[in-house]
């Protein structure tokens, strides 16, 4: 047993507070970030923090997990976290409505370019005749969530090809795995993801690839930068520095994996710092190619596409998924990084 | 209450005897609940009134719970909108099958446990090894069995009212009176005739209250049969206002669960007073 006398509880309290005094004096902030370590785009801050980029910057770092967008958006909003990486969700508006979030910046994008998201049919419904996208009308369509990217692409396939959103029947499913497993099995007939999943996916006999994304969806912004209200309002100077450090990270990573200018032996070192926390599950040598897969483009300087912001919103918007009265000011803040 | 007569009654006919006995007030009585009319709806209102007080005057953000007024709002856009009954039928559906032919398993089962040893040798260990593991936790094998229709919800619902109402029967058979069964051997019924007139009816309470808990389980693991391809249904509704974080939504969704456990509860009450008016 370990024992502990009231003085001895006294004098390590005392030792505590006063070590994290020196810290508060010392000239880091000290900030949280959240990652979902089975998303590669999460990868540039992990490369900022690795490369010492937010140490540059006067930030001490320290990653939080997430398994999903929608428990860091409320750790976002409860001030637990300050700054993460998402889609825009319709957890994230209404939190957004609700004065605790802002969207700060662009992340992931679909860039012409560049391989993109992928329309996936199972075998049996591309053997039915499913061969295009158009040929969707009255299919089954795998979402994890009502008001989730997924819903989001199916709703845009429909607009595009010119049949009622309603002819596509969307099956909430929750996680992605369950997704793959129904997709895989038959259950239901298509989804879209990003390309280092479509791509072993459709490697395999079950499924088939058929169209992508990016011919449906303009200048797509898959994913966004964002913090808490109170960060963004009132400390202006934690935000830039942050983004600061992030858009080196952002340079590195489209420089080592998407446009591929990295020489080998860089990029491997690359690949290895987001190993530390994507697929960390995994051997190097297996992760190694799984993160270099299908890498998206992320937004240079973490500029965002308001366009396609201000499209899903408005389509969040039509559906009733969000209250009538969100704008584009309450949801975004434009102050710190470049749109278009 | 015929001991109270009985006491009174030999007290009184002391007295005609011996005058000189000093009166001894009554002691019996206490420990007996008399029903206080509105007391629950008092402090169920008391808390919603303070609740929404609190919400008024921003001592509760309206992050962390929305105001009552506001969730009574989004349960009356569900009622306007007309989706209540498709959300309220759809899992209804859903509970009655899978919590009817989960109780009409478990009770067979059950008695088989109760009544023949081999039954009981054999089952009873794979009964207590199956009980434990959560039905979430198969959700995706579920799936792969029974599709992503209506099979895997019923079939969670099924899986999760089947092991209590086992363990509820034959605990209710094992607790049957011997004596009565004693009894009716010796006024020589036959073995089916014991089961039907004295078995059954003596293990009536114990599968009664165990309903009650399958019941309730039944509601929860509405939400979890409901994480896979609902596009309706009580649980699909909270599931999808979690995912919006739009908790008014959420808060209406779970009233709505706990207005069905009240009526569940109320409907177990009458089947009580109907089937076991002979205890009486």
């Amino acid at each position: 047993m370990l024992a502990i006398s009231r003085r001895t509880f006294g004098a390590m309290v005392m030792v505590g507070s006063l070590g994290f005094m020196a810290c508060e004096a010392g000239a880091a902030d000290a900030i949280n970030v959240g990652i979902i370590p089975s998303l590669t785009s999460h990868s540039p801050s992990i490369i900022a923090e690795a490369q010492g980029y937010f140490e540059d910057e006067g930030l001490d770092v320290e990653f939080v997990s997430f398994q999903a967008a929608q428990p860091m958006a409320v750790a976002i909003a409860s001030g637990d976290v300050d700054f993460g990486l998402t889609a825009i969700s319709g957890g994230l508006i209404s939190l957004a409505d609700k004065g605790a979030v802002k969207v700060i910046g662009g992340a992931l994008m679909e860039d012409p370019e560049v391989e993109g998201q992928k329309i996936l049919v199972s075998k049996a419904a591309y053997d039915e005749g499913v061969t295009t996208p158009a040929d969707l009308a009255g299919r089954t369509f795998g979402i994890t969530t009502a008001g989730s990217s997924f819903h989001y692409m199916a709703h845009k396939i429909a607009d595009k090809e010119g049949f009622e959103r309603s002819e596509i029947s969307l099956k909430p499913l929750q996680k992605v795995p369950a997704i793959i497993a129904s997709l895989k099995s038959g259950q239901i007939d298509a989804w879209a993801i990003v390309p280092n999943l479509a791509n072993s996916l459709s490697a395999g006999e079950e499924v088939v690839e058929i169209g992508e994304v990016s011919d449906y969806i303009d200048s797509y912004q898959v994913t966004t930068v964002f913090t808490s209200t109170e960060n963004a309002e009132n400390n202006p100077d934690l935000v830039e520095r942050f983004l600061a450090g992030l858009s080196k990270g952002i340079d590195d990573y489209n420089a080592a994996l998407v446009d591929k200018t990295m020489s080998e032996e860089e990029t491997a070192g690359i690949v290895e710092m987001i190993h530390q926390y994507i697929y960390a599950d995994q051997p190097l040598d297996k992760a190694d190619p799984r993160i270099r897969a299908g890498a998206m483009r992320i937004s240079p300087n973490a500029a965002l596409s308001l366009a396609s912001v201000e499209d899903q919103l408005g389509w969040f918007k039509s559906e009733g998924l969000v209250p009538e009265g969100v704008t584009m000011d309450v949801l975004v803040n434009t102050d710190y990084v470049e749109t278009h | 209450m015929s001991h109270d007569t009985q006491v009174l009654g030999s007290t009184a006919g002391k007295h005609k005897e011996e005058r000189a006995v000093r009166q001894v007030p009554f002691r019996g009585g206490g420990f007996v609940h008399r029903p206080m009319g509105p007391i629950g709806a008092v402090v169920f209102l008391a808390i919603i009134a303070l609740w929404e007080a609190g919400s008024r005057t921003g001592v509760i953000s309206p992050i962390a719970l929305p105001a009552p007024s506001e969730a009574l709002g989004a349960l009356w856009d569900l009622v306007v909108t007309g989706m209540l009954w498709k959300h309220v039928g759809a899992s209804l559906y859903r509970l009655v099958i899978g919590w009817t032919l989960g109780s009409l398993l478990g009770i067979a089962v059950g008695l088989m446990i109760g009544l023949f040893s081999l039954a009981r040798a054999g089952l009873l260990p794979l009964v207590s090894a199956l009980f434990p593991i959560p039905k979430i936790a198969l959700l995706p094998l579920f799936i792969i069995w029974f599709g992503i229709g209506e099979g895997s919800k019923v079939a969670t619902i099924l899986f999760g009212t089947f092991f209590p109402t086992v363990i509820a029967t034959y605990g209710g058979v094992d607790n049957v009176d011997r004596n009565l069964i004693r009894m009716g051997q010796s006024f020589g019924l036959s073995w089916l005739s014991i089961v039907r007139k004295i078995i059954v009816p003596g293990a009536m309470p114990a599968i009664l209250s165990g309903f009650r808990i399958s019941a309730s389980i039944a509601i929860v693991l509405l939400v979890a049969a409901e994480m896979i391809g609902a596009e309706f249904g009580i649980g699909a509704y909270i599931l999808m206002a979690g995912a919006l974080f739009a908790t008014d939504q959420l808060i209406a969704g779970v009233a709505l669960l706990s207005v069905l456990g009240l009526s569940i509860s109320w409907l177990i009450g009458r089947a009580e007073r109907a089937l076991l008016s002979w205890r009486a």
